[in-house]
């Protein structure tokens, strides 16, 4: 409060590039989320840069790091996030709203990104009629359909149990090696962790140390 | 994209429908209090034109000059023709004779000596045949508190209060000492058929009402009355009615300017201090109308407030998405001005129907009013003017609007990660 000030990160220095599948793990508080938020362009850094994409992400406009996100970004959320009166189809939809495509193909993206992930068959179903493993499918549909540069991923897999956890990363994996779509998690969860290609560990907003899986490119 | 958010407004009740009821409840309140208010504070106005006023009246000039001291001596002559020559005129309008007049009434003993005497103001109208409805218009039926009205000649009604003070009854004679209308002394006597009761001391205290034939024998007006009023068929004042109907009379009843008792008509407002009057109960009306519509604005204020609060998760992912601030907040204003309009004319029409309903039937509360001390309408009745039509525009749309408005304001100040945390909350 007041004139307290919070360090949330401190002395970041990283690079991701094209066709990551990496995380930023670390306990509550280490400031996973915040870095994640400041590379969705959601938060700026209050000392420091950070370019996503080329683009510096202090010197954007709220107008210009809109565009960043909804020409480059996808984002799925630890509670997926879908808006519960649309249907999957409109959930999903609604990225390419606003990229402004004809609905001819936004039919055809929304039909492509469920297939990915396994549910055209719930098309005309509302959130509230899903499971939990099925909303963050849809989640995933909705960040993926417009085929973004990068997924940012915040504790994906928090309400999920372990069955439906391996479905959606297999499906993440698969999406990030045919699509070539990077991937960066925020997470603390083992199950995930096993699946990273590159582990940034944060500890008090500070990076501990980074371990790459064996079969880094 | 407008069709995306059309159909979330639709399907999310909490989003559609709750606000439009919510805003719809507000308005109908607003619209049906005006009218109500307006009702009331006409009625009031009502009161004083149907018990001695009128909304216009005819008198002679010189009669107009002095119509404080109601002199009967500058009465209007050939009444009867003179009003059904008003009543082609102006066909649309209600014509009624009266006479107002005064003097003593001697209540004697069982030997014809004056057992109680006291000056008395009295009004004669059309009672026993009724053919122009002064019974309903005063209400009589309603306000006699012993005896009934008078059904044959020389049978009165005299104010109850007075009735106590002079020890009469109904059934009992009184002898009515005045002046004709050629200054003669006048001695008449009258049975007193019934006691009356207005709520309202002036009329309570020392009056009289009789009926117009035993008047015009009593004071000797053949075929004359004090004052003809006039009644709007619409069933209430208004000034520019009143005006237009004034110049018309001038028109069709041209008179010579030198005649001091040629026909003259007065509006209510010129008659003593009821333009005054009629300009408080108009400001009245507008202060409790204005101080009702701020807090039902309030109330939709925030309302408007809550609903955009709610919805700050929703935002923070169409943000994430993408979606300008700018743009979200436009659609934000649009839904609430998409509400506020729908609210508005549902609210309007069923406040206005309820309106409706008081306007014709009223609250009939002459039962609870007895003894009251003040001259107040015994239904209470609503009235509907074209302000009705879109005073509830005022809370139901612009409230709506500006709360919707200021919650948005906070997306402008919040980070977007703030409001994804929120929908994470």
């Amino acid at each position: 409060m007041g004139n307290n000030h919070f360090t949330a990160l401190k002395d970041v220095n990283l690079t991701f590039g094209k066709g990551e599948f990496a995380g930023l793990v670390g306990p509550s508080g280490s400031g996973k989320t915040t870095l994640l938020n400041i590379i969705g362009s959601l938060d700026t850094p209050s000392e420091g840069t950070a370019v996503v994409l080329g683009q510096s992400i202090s010197k954007l406009n709220p107008r210009q790091a809109a565009k960043l996100r909804k020409e480059n970004l996808g984002f799925i959320f630890q509670s997926y996030n879908l808006l519960a009166v649309h249907t999957v189809f409109e959930n999903v939809e609604f990225p390419l709203l606003l990229l402004k495509y004809s609905a001819s193909e936004r039919k055809k993206m929304v039909m492509d990104a469920l297939e990915w992930v396994g549910l055209t068959d719930k098309v005309k179903s509302k959130p509230p009629q899903l499971s939990g493993g099925e909303c963050q499918r849809v989640a995933i549909a909705r960040a993926m359909v417009k085929k973004p540069t990068l997924v940012l991923a915040d504790e994906p897999t928090a309400n999920l149990d372990a069955a439906n956890s391996h479905k959606i990363l297999q499906t993440m994996e698969k999406l990030n090696n045919e699509l070539k779509t990077s991937f960066v998690f925020a997470t603390h969860d083992e199950k995930v962790i096993k699946y990273l290609k590159r582990k940034i560990f944060l500890l008090d907003g500070k990076v501990d140390h980074e371990e790459w899986a064996n079969n880094k490119n | 994209m407008i069709r995306f958010l059309f159909l979330g407004l639709i399907r999310d009740k909490s989003r559609s429908v709750v606000p439009v009821l919510v805003v719809a409840v507000g308005v109908m309140l607003s619209v049906f209090v005006h009218a109500y208010i307006t009702g009331f504070m006409n009625d009031s106005i009502e009161m004083n034109a149907r018990f001695s006023n009128g909304h216009v009246k005819v008198v002679t000039k010189a009669y107009a000059d002095n119509i404080s001291q109601m002199p009967i001596d500058l009465a209007l002559l050939g009444t009867g023709e003179l009003t059904t020559e008003l009543q082609s005129v102006f066909p649309d309008m209600t014509w009624v004779e009266r006479i107002q007049f005064g003097g003593l009434v001697d209540v004697p003993d069982e030997n014809g000596e004056t057992k109680a005497q006291g000056p008395v103001m009295g009004m004669a109208l059309d009672i026993i045949q009724n053919n122009s409805g002064e019974i309903q218009r005063l209400n009589l039926a309603k306000s006699v508190v012993q005896g009934r009205l008078p059904q044959q000649a020389n049978e009165i009604l005299i104010s109850d209060l007075f009735a106590q003070k002079l020890e009469v009854e109904p059934g009992d004679r009184v002898t009515f000492i005045g002046s004709t209308m050629y200054g003669a002394m006048s001695y008449y006597n009258f049975v007193v058929s019934g006691t009356v009761s207005f709520g309202a001391t002036v009329l309570d205290q020392g009056s009289i009402i009789v009926d117009i034939h035993d008047a015009r024998k009593a004071l000797d007006m053949q075929d004359a009355a004090s004052e003809i009023l006039g009644f709007f068929g619409q069933g209430y004042y208004s000034d520019s009615e009143g005006i237009k109907t004034r110049e018309k009379f001038r028109e069709e009843f041209p008179v010579d300017a030198d005649d001091e008792f040629a026909p003259a008509m007065m509006l209510f407002r010129d008659q003593g201090t009821m333009g005054s009057f009629v300009d408080l109960t108009g400001s009245m009306g507008a202060i409790i109308t204005f101080i009702f519509i701020v807090a039902m604005s309030l109330v939709l204020w925030n309302a408007g407030l809550l609903g955009g609060l709610r919805r700050y998760g929703e935002i923070g992912v169409r943000l994430a998405m993408g979606e300008p601030k700018g743009h979200v907040y436009r659609t934000m204003l649009y839904e609430s001005v998409m509400i506020g309009i729908m609210g508005s004319i549902l609210g309007t029409a069923i406040g206005l129907f309820f309106a409706w309903l008081m306007q014709k039937y009223g609250i009939d509360i002459g039962s609870k009013m007895k003894g009251t001390a003040i001259m107040m309408p015994s239904v209470l009745k609503a009235r509907i003017t074209t302000v009705d039509y879109y005073i509830g525009f005022i809370p139901g749309l612009i409230s709506t609007l500006i709360g919707t408005a200021l919650a948005g304001i906070g997306i402008y100040k919040r980070k977007t990660s703030q409001l994804f945390k929120e929908l994470d909350a």
